[in-house]
C-alpha cells in the first residue's frame, strides 16, 4: 500500500485548484465568444472558421467570436495536459521517476498525436 | 439567436441528466447534436469531447483538492487510455459515417440495458479503511512493488494487466463516439482490480480528461470541431453538469432513470435507423 507524500499531498491540491481555474477562464471565454456570436448573428449551424494560431490575437482585438471561443476550446483541452506537466515536476522533486516517465510517456503519445494528425492534413 | 440558445438548452440538459445519473453528458450530447439540430456525426463528436473535458476537469479538480481520486493509479492507466485515443481518434476519420451510428446505437442499447437492469451491491466500497485488518493491507517489509505503489489507503490494486487492456479500449470507444468512458474505467476498477467505487469514480473522472484531450487535438488539427457549435454546447453542458451535482442529493433518480432509459433506448432507435439510412 502507498503513503502519499507531504509534498505530493500539497501538489494535488494545487493541481485541483488550477484545473477547476483554467475551466472557469474557459467557461468565460466562451461565453464572450457566445456573446458576440448573438451580436453578430451568427447561428451554431453557421461553418465555424477552422483554427489559425497565427491569426489568433487579430481576432481577440478585432471581438471576433471565433477567436474568443478558439481560445476558449484550447484552454478546455489543455487543462488535463497542463495537468499532467505539473504532476511530472511534482513527482520530479519527489524523485519518484517511475512517475515521471509515466507522465512523459503520457504527453510523447498527444505528441504523436499531434503528428499524425498534422501529417494526415499536409 | 434562438438556435443558440436552444443549444445552450440542449447542453444543460444534458450535463444535468449526466450528472444527476453519474454518467457524464457524452452519451446524449452525440445524438442531441446529431438528430436535434443535424449536425455531422464526427463534428458532434468533435463538440462532445471538448464537454466532456470541461466537465471532468470540473470534477477532477475537486476530487484532487479532496484527495479522493488516486492520482498515481489514474495516470499508470491514463497512459494507456491515451494511447487508445490516439489509435480511435486516427481511425475514426477513416470509418464510414454510417458504422460509427451503428456503434453508438450498440452503446446507447448496452446503456441502457445496464441501467434498466437491477442494481447490486458494487464488490469494494466504501473509501479508505485506515484500520482494516487483512495482512495485505499492511505496509510490506520488502521494497513496495508496482501494485503497492499504484494502491491507496485502504485497498490494494490487483490485475493490472486487465486494468491496462479496458483502460487501451476504453480509450479507443472514448475517442470514436465522443464519451468519457466513465461508464467502461469505473467498473474495471471497482470490480476487476479492487478500487473502492468512490475512488473509482473520482479517478475515472480525472482519467477521462486526457483521454478526452489525447483525441480532441486530432480533431481540431483535422477541422472536426466547430467553434460556433462548439462553444454553445460546452457552456451549456457545464451550466447543467454543474446544477444537476448540486441537485444529485435532493431528487429521486429512480424515475429520472426509468425516464432516461426510454430515451436512450429511443435515442438508440433513431441512431440505428440512420445507420441503416
Amino acid at each position: 500500500m502507498s503513503t502519499i507524500s507531504p509534498r505530493a499531498y500539497a501538489a494535488e491540491r494545487t493541481i485541483g485548484r488550477l484545473l477547476i481555474g483554467i475551466t472557469y477562464v474557459s467557461v468565460g471565454l466562451l461565453a464572450i465568444g457566445f456573446v458576440l456570436m448573438i451580436a453578430n448573428g451568427i447561428s451554431p449551424l453557421d461553418p465555424g472558421p477552422p483554427l489559425d494560431v497565427a491569426a489568433l490575437g487579430a481576432q481577440l482585438v478585432a471581438l471576433d467570436p471565433a477567436g474568443y471561443l478558439w481560445l476558449g476550446l484550447l484552454a478546455v483541452i489543455a487543462a488535463p495536459i497542463v495537468r499532467v506537466l505539473v504532476a511530472s515536476v511534482a513527482y520530479a522533486r519527489d524523485a519518484d521517476w517511475t512517475m515521471v516517465a509515466i507522465s512523459v510517456a503520457i504527453l510523447a503519445v498527444i505528441a504523436i498525436g499531434v503528428g499524425i494528425a498534422v501529417a494526415a492534413t499536409v | 439567436m434562438l438556435v443558440g440558445l436552444l443549444m445552450v438548452a440542449g447542453g444543460v440538459g444534458a450535463g444535468a441528466f449526466g450528472a444527476l445519473l453519474g454518467l457524464g453528458g457524452g452519451i446524449l450530447i452525440v445524438p442531441l447534436l446529431t438528430l436535434g439540430f443535424g449536425l455531422d456525426l464526427r463534428e458532434a463528436v468533435g463538440v462532445s469531447l471538448v464537454s466532456v473535458i470541461m466537465t471532468s476537469s470540473a470534477a477532477a479538480g475537486v476530487y484532487l483538492e479532496r484527495h479522493v481520486a488516486n492520482m498515481r493509479l489514474g495516470m499508470t492507466l491514463e497512459l494507456f487510455t491515451a494511447i487508445g485515443a490516439l489509435v480511435g481518434g486516427s481511425i475514426a476519420f477513416l470509418l464510414d459515417e454510417r458504422l460509427l451510428s451503428f456503434l453508438f446505437a450498440a452503446l446507447l442499447g448496452y446503456v441502457a440495458f445496464t441501467m434498466a437492469r437491477p442494481r447490486t451491491t458494487p464488490v469494494a466500497d466504501e473509501g479508505p479503511a485506515a484500520d482494516v485488518e487483512d495482512p495485505e493491507l499492511r505496509l510490506p517489509a520488502t521494497p513496495p512493488t508496482t501494485l503497492d505503489r499504484l494502491s491507496g489507503q485502504g485497498y490494494r490494486v490487483r490485475h493490472l494487466g486487465r486494468g491496462i487492456v479496458g483502460a487501451t479500449f476504453a480509450g479507443v470507444v472514448s475517442s470514436l463516439l465522443g464519451i468519457g468512458g466513465g461508464i467502461i474505467k469505473v467498473p474495471l476498477m471497482n470490480l476487476s482490480m479492487g478500487v473502492p467505487l468512490r475512488v473509482a469514480t473520482a479517478t475515472s473522472n480525472m482519467m477521462i480528461g486526457i483521454t478526452a484531450s489525447a483525441s480532441a487535438v486530432i480533431y481540431v488539427i483535422r477541422g472536426g470541431i466547430d467553434p460556433y457549435a462548439a462553444g454553445p454546447t460546452a457552456i451549456g453542458v457545464f451550466l447543467g453538469a454543474t446544477v444537476g451535482s448540486r441537485l444529485a442529493h435532493r431528487v429521486d433518480v429512480r424515475l429520472l432513470r426509468m425516464l432516461f432509459v426510454v430515451v436512450l433506448v429511443y435515442t438508440a432507435i433513431q441512431m440505428l435507423l440512420r445507420a441503416i439510412g
